[in-house]
C-alpha cells in the first residue's frame, strides 16, 4: 500500500494488506497457550475410556498424594456448587439432557471429563491422571441414529425417549398431491460421516482471579467472549461486571470454538476457589474426542417433477446422529433442523414436507461447524436432481436452470418460508458454465471414456443465508436468536480512531475489513484506524463471529456510528475554523472546506477537543465516542455455483480433482483478497467432507479415529486449484455486504459428490455414502470387496 | 523429579546451556524454556507439521525432537528469520502480501518448509511446491496463497542471488506505513 491515496480512493473493495498478520509473520502472535502468568497451574483432565458406563468408583487419592500435584476435582465435589450444562429448551426438544461439568453417576462418551487434576506443571498433571483410579460399569451403548431411535434401543438419557434430542415434523403445500400427480419421482438416499473442524490450534483458557478489578479474567480460545461471560456469571453465581473474557490470537474456529463446553468453566471455578490462574491446553487428542464434532447425516430425499423437469414437491426424511449431549447454548438442533429447513436451497419448491431427528448415541456431541447442515443438504438434493436429469434425458445445467430462482421474480418466499432476495443465482450457474466450457468438458469426458478413462464432471448451486439479523433464527427454535450488534468508535486525543466490537477473528481479518469500512466512512486514513475485537473489558456488547455474519453485522455498525461521529467531528470543526459545518469534509484525516482553502488536520482537532475543551461550548463538544447497534433484519442470502471435475482410478478407487471452478455471488466485497482466502479455504474443507476426513466409531462407540494420522485433512496435494470468479449481487444490508465464511464449502461437498457419482455412471455405478473413499468407489463400481476393508 | 541433564545448543545465533528433563521435547524446551513461542504445538505427533523448525540445515518437527538431541546443535525458529537488520526473510515477506496467512498457527511451520524447499528448488514448480508443502497442514487458507506466496519467494530469492545478496528491503518498515 502506498502512504498516499486520492481524495475519492476507497478502501473498500481493495486487498488491503493485513497489518494485524504482521505479529504472526515474525511469530509474535500471542494465542492462548503462549500466555502465561506468575503462580500459575497446569490442569489436565480424566477422560473416560467407556462410551457408556456407570461409575462405581472414582479414586483420586493416589493422584492427590503426587508432588507437585495442587488439587484433584470430581464431579461430585462440584455438585451443588456451580449449576449444570442442561440442554436449551427448543421448540422441536425431545427430551431435556442435562451435562454434569465432571461427569457424575454416568459417562455417555469415550472422552467425557470425568476429574480435574492441577498441578505445577502440565507434564506433573498428566503424570497424575495416570494415578487415578475410576471403576466402570458397562452399559449398552448407542452408536447409530437409526437404531438410537427404535423403542427398545438402549437410553443415552433416561429423560429422552426413543433418544431424540430433536425432532420436527414440517410440512408446507401439498406434498402428496404434487407426488401423486408427478411426471416423474426420483428417491435416493445420502449419507455424510462424521467429521470435525479440526483447527490447527485447539480450545484452551487461561483462567485468573482478581486480574485488574474483576474477580475472574478468561483467556479463552473462542469466538464468542460476551457469550461465554454471560454464561459463566450464570453458571458460577457471579455478575458479569465481576468478568472479564479475552479471545486471544486464535488458530482457528469454524463454529467449534462457538460452543459452551465444560473444560473451561472448571478452569474457572478452579481459579476462583484456588485463587491463582490456572492454565489448560487442549492436545490433539482431546480435540478429537472432547470438542464438538459436525454432520454425521443419513437422509432419505424424494422429489416430484413434471414433464418440463420442474419440481413440484421435496420430501426428505433425516436422522443426525449428534451425539451424547444436546451441546450447550446451541441445542442439538442445529444440524438436523437445518439440513431439514435449507435443503430446498436456491430452487423453487412449492411443497416441502420433511421430518428430521436429532438423535442422542454415545459419541462426542455434534455442535456448530462451518455451514451447519447445508452442506449434506445441498449434496442430497443435487445428486437427486443429476438423477432426475438423467432419466428425463436433459443436461444437469438445464434441470437446474429451470427450477432456479430467478432475480425477476424477487423477493421470492420458497416453501420453507425463507424470502430469496438481492441475490444472483443464474448468474452464478451462467459465470460458472461459461468460464468452466461445460460443453467442452462434457466432449472431453466422451473422448477419455472412449479411451478407457472415467472422469466425472459436478455442476451444482447453491444458496447461503448470511448475516441474520433479529427476524430470522440463527439457532432454529432456540432462546438464543442473535440479531443484533454493536460497534464503538473513538477518536483518541491524537486524531485516531479505535473501532471497537466483540467480533472477534479467527483468521478472517476482520480487524482489517472494519478498518477499510471505516475509513471508508469517516475520511480517515484506514492507518489512523485501529481495531479492537476480542475483548469484553473494552468492546460493546455483541454476540461474536460465527454464521457468516461479522462482516455484515460490524461493518453496518460501524456505518451507523461513523455517520453520528463525523457529524459531531464537522460540528467541532465549524467553531474552530469559524466555517459552516455544510461546508466541511473530513478527508484522508484532515478536515477541509469544500474549496479546499482551509484545512485543520483531525489530529490538532482531537488534541483541541480535549486539552482546550474550554474554547468550545459543551453543546457542540458532545465527545467523539459513538456507539451504535445494527440489526439487518432479514438475512441476505448468497449463492454461488461451481463446477468439479474428477478424474477416478478404476484400480484403486482413488479420486483426483483435476478441474475446480466456482463463481460466486457474496455482495459488494470489502477485502477481495480476504474474501478468496475464505472462499478457497471452505472449499478446501469440502475436499475434506467430501473425500478423506470421517470420525470412526467402532460398535461399541471407541473412537478409531484419535490422531491425525488416522483422520485425514486435505494437504496441499488433495486441494486443487480453484479458479474462482465473482458475480456479486449488493445485498439489501448497509453496504450491500453479505457473509462469505461459510457458502464454499456447501458448493464444495455438493460439488465433488456430484462429479464423483457422474463417474461412476458412466460405469452403471453409484455412490450413496460419503466421504468418498477409494473402498466406497470401488463398491460404487461393483467390486466385491470384503467387509472388513 | 525427572531426571536433568544439560544441553547446550544455538538458537537463532545465540548459545545457551541449559538443564533440561531427558523427556522434554525440542518443542517444549524451545516454548518454555527459551519463551520462543512463535513455533506452534498443532497434534505432538509428528503429523500437522505446525512445529516445523531447521536443526543444522534441515527440517524437523520439534515435538518429534527430544530438546537433548539438539544438544551442539544449531537451531533456526520463526523468531530467528529476519536478517540482522530487521528486515523480513523474502518468504515471511511474501506470505504476508499474498495474504497467505489467515490464523496463523500453521505459519512457523510453512516458512521452515518452504525455506528449505527454496534451498533445493531456486525455481520450484507449482507441482513441486505442494508436493514438499505437503506434510504441513493449513486448515484456513485452501494451499492457494500460500503455493503463491512460494513461487513469488522463490522469484525474489532468484533475484536476490543474481544482485549478489543485496540487501533486503526494509519490508515491515514499509508495512507499517500502510
Amino acid at each position: 500500500m502506498s502512504g498516499t491515496r486520492f481524495v475519492n480512493e476507497r478502501m473498500v473493495g481493495t486487498s488491503v494488506l493485513p497489518n494485524e498478520a504482521i505479529p504472526l509473520v515474525e511469530g509474535e502472535g500471542r494465542f492462548l497457550n503462549d500466555i502465561s502468568m506468575a503462580g500459575m497451574y497446569h490442569v489436565a483432565f480424566l477422560r473416560s475410556q467407556h462410551a457408556h458406563a456407570r461409575l462405581l468408583k472414582v479414586d483420586v487419592s493416589e493422584a492427590r498424594a503426587l508432588p507437585g500435584v495442587i488439587h484433584v476435582l470430581t464431579g461430585a465435589d462440584l455438585l451443588g456448587q456451580v449449576e449444570p450444562f442442561k440442554s436449551m429448551p427448543n421448540r422441536f426438544s425431545g427430551g431435556q439432557s442435562t451435562q454434569h461439568w465432571l461427569a457424575v453417576e454416568k459417562v455417555r462418551f469415550c472422552g467425557e471429563a470425568i476429574c480435574a487434576v492441577v498441578a505445577e506443571s502440565r507434564a506433573l498433571a498428566e503424570d497424575a491422571i495416570e494415578r487415578i483410579e475410576v471403576d466402570y460399569d458397562p452399559l449398552p451403548v448407542v452408536t447409530n441414529a437409526r437404531a438410537g431411535e427404535r423403542d427398545g434401543s438402549p437410553l443415552v438419557h433416561d429423560t429422552c425417549p426413543n433418544n431424540y434430542l430433536i425432532k420436527r415434523e414440517y410440512q408446507n403445500g401439498d406434498v402428496d398431491g404434487a407426488f401423486a400427480a408427478a411426471h416423474l419421482v426420483v428417491k435416493r438416499r445420502f449419507q455424510l460421516g462424521r467429521k470435525q473442524a479440526m483447527c490447527m490450534e485447539g480450545r484452551g483458557c487461561v483462567a485468573a482471579w482478581r486480574d485488574g478489578s474483576f474477580k475472574l479474567s478468561m483467556w479463552m480460545s473462542h469466538q464468542l467472549p460476551y457469550v461465554v461471560r454471560h454464561y459463566l456469571a450464570r453458571h458460577l453465581g457471579l455478575g458479569e461486571t465481576d468478568i472479564r473474557v479475552v479471545a486471544p490470537q486464535t488458530g482457528g474456529g469454524f463454529g467449534q470454538k462457538a460452543s459452551i463446553y465444560p473444560e473451561e468453566f472448571v478452569c474457572a471455578y478452579l481459579a476462583l476457589q484456588l485463587r491463582r490462574p490456572v492454565k489448560w491446553v487442549e492436545d490433539r487428542l482431546e480435540n478429537m474426542v472432547a470438542s464438538t464434532h459436525a454432520r454425521e447425516h443419513d437422509i432419505e430425499v424424494e422429489l416430484a417433477f413434471d414433464a418440463e423437469g420442474r419440481i413440484l414437491a421435496l420430501q426428505s426424511d433425516i436422522w443426525t446422529d449428534v451425539g451424547a449431549y444436546s451441546t450447550y447454548l446451541w441445542s442439538a438442533g442445529m444440524e438436523p433442523l437445518q439440513t431439514g429447513g435449507l435443503m430446498p436451497g436456491p430452487y423453487q419448491v412449492k411443497a416441502l414436507r420433511y421430518v428430521t431427528r436429532g438423535v442422542a448415541t454415545n459419541k462426542t456431541p455434534v455442535g456448530p461447524y462451518r455451514a451447519v447442515g447445508r452442506p449434506s443438504a445441498s449434496a442430497a438434493l443435487e445428486l437427486l436432481l443429476d438423477q432426475a436429469a438423467a432419466q428425463l434425458g436433459i443436461d444437469p445445467v438445464e434441470i437446474r436452470r429451470r427450477n432456479i430462482i430467478p432475480q425477476s421474480q424477487m423477493p421470492f418466499r420458497n416453501a420453507n418460508n425463507l424470502v430469496h432476495d438481492n441475490v444472483g443465482y443464474l448468474p452464478c450457474l451462467d459465470m460458472a458454465v461459461s468460464k468452466s466450457g461445460y460443453r467442452a468438458l462434457r466432449a472431453e469426458q466422451r473422448e477419455m471414456l472412449a479411451k478407457g478413462k472415467l472422469r466425472g464432471i459436478g455442476i451444482v448451486c447453491f444458496a447461503e443465508l448470511t448475516g441474520l439479523g433479529t427476524s430470522t433464527a440463527v439457532g432454529p427454535g432456540t432462546l438464543l436468536q442473535p440479531g443484533r450488534d454493536a460497534v464503538t468508535l473513538r477518536i483518541e486525543t491524537t486524531g485516531t480512531l479505535t473501532l471497537a466490537a466483540a467480533l472477534p477473528s479467527q483468521g478472517q481479518r476482520i480487524a482489517t475489513a472494519m478498518r477499510q469500512v471505516a475509513a471508508d466512512e469517516l475520511g480517515m486514513r484506514i492507518d489512523d484506524i485501529a481495531c479492537l475485537t476480542n475483548d469484553t473489558g473494552m468492546a460493546p456488547y455483541g454476540f461474536g463471529t460465527f454464521a457468516s455474519r461479522t462482516a455484515v453485522f460490524g461493518s453496518g455498525a460501524v456505518i451507523q456510528a461513523a455517520g453520528e461521529l463525523r457529524r459531531r467531528i464537522l460540528d467541532v470543526a465549524a467553531h474552530l475554523m469559524q466555517v459552516p459545518a455544510e461546508e466541511l469534509m473530513l478527508v484522508d484525516s484532515v478536515v477541509e472546506t469544500i474549496d479546499r482553502t482551509k484545512s485543520l488536520p483531525l489530529r490538532q482537532l482531537a488534541e483541541r477537543s480535549f486539552f482546550s475543551a474550554k474554547d468550545i461550548p459543551s453543546e457542540i463538544n458532545k465527545g467523539f465516542e459513538v456507539t451504535a447497534f445494527y440489526d439487518p433484519k432479514h438475512g441476505s442470502f448468497a449463492a454461488g455455483a461451481h463446477v468439479v471435475v474428477v478424474d477416478v482410478d478404476e484400480e484403486t478407487g482413488g479420486v483426483e480433482i483435476v478441474r475446480y471452478v466456482a463463481a460466486e455471488d457474496v455482495g459488494r466485497l470489502i477485502n477481495p483478497a480476504v474474501v478468496e482466502g475464505q472462499i478457497i479455504g471452505g472449499i478446501a474443507q469440502g475436499v475434506g467432507e467430501a473425500l478423506l476426513e470421517q470420525l470412526v466409531y467402532d460398535e461399541n462407540g471407541q473412537p478409531r479415529t484419535v490422531t491425525l494420522a488416522d483422520y485425514l485433512v486435505p494437504s496441499a496435494l488433495e486441494v486443487p486449484h480453484v479458479e474462482l470468479h465473482h458475480a456479486n449481487t449488493p445485498s439489501g444490508a448497509l453496504g450491500g455486504f453479505k457473509g462469505c465464511g461459510e457458502g464454499s464449502i456447501i458448493g464444495a461437498l455438493a460439488g465433488i459428490s456430484c462429479a464423483v457419482a457422474d463417474a461412476l455412471r458412466q460405469r452403471g455405478g453409484d455412490i450413496f455414502q460419503f466421504p468418498a473413499t477409494p473402498e466406497r468407489v470401488l463398491r460404487g463400481l461393483g467390486v466385491a470387496l470384503d467387509e472388513a476393508v | 523429579m525427572p531426571e536433568q541433564l544439560s544441553i547446550t545448543l544455538t538458537v537463532n545465533g545465540r548459545t545457551h546451556t541449559k538443564d533440561v528433563a531427558a523427556r522434554t521435547s525440542l518443542a517444549d524446551f524451545l516454548r518454555d524454556q527459551l519463551h520462543l513461542t512463535g513455533t506452534h504445538l498443532g497434534c505432538e505427533h509428528g503429523v500437522c507439521g505446525a512445529c516445523t523448525v531447521t536443526v543444522d540445515g534441515r527440517t524437523v518437527r520439534s515435538c518429534l525432537m527430544l530438546a537433548v538431541q539438539a544438544d551442539g546443535r544449531e537451531v533456526t525458529t520463526i523468531e530467528g528469520l529476519k536478517d540482522p537488520q530487521g528486515a523480513w526473510h523474502p518468504v515471511q515477506k511474501a506470505f504476508f502480501e499474498h495474504f497467505a496467512i489467515q490464523c496463523g498457527f500453521c505459519t512457523p511451520g510453512f516458512f521452515a518448509t518452504a525455506i528449505e524447499l527454496l534451498g533445493s528448488h531456486p525455481d520450484p514448480t507449482e507441482a513441486q511446491i505442494r508436493e514438499y508443502l505437503s506434510g504441513n497442514i493449513c486448515r484456513c487458507s485452501g494451499y492457494q496463497a500460500i503455493v503463491e506466496a512460494v513461487q513469488a519467494a522463490a522469484a525474489a530469492l532468484r533475484e536476490q542471488a543474481t544482485q549478489g545478496h543485496a540487501p533486503r528491503e526494509r519490508a515491515l518498515h514499509d508495512h507499517e506505513r500502510g
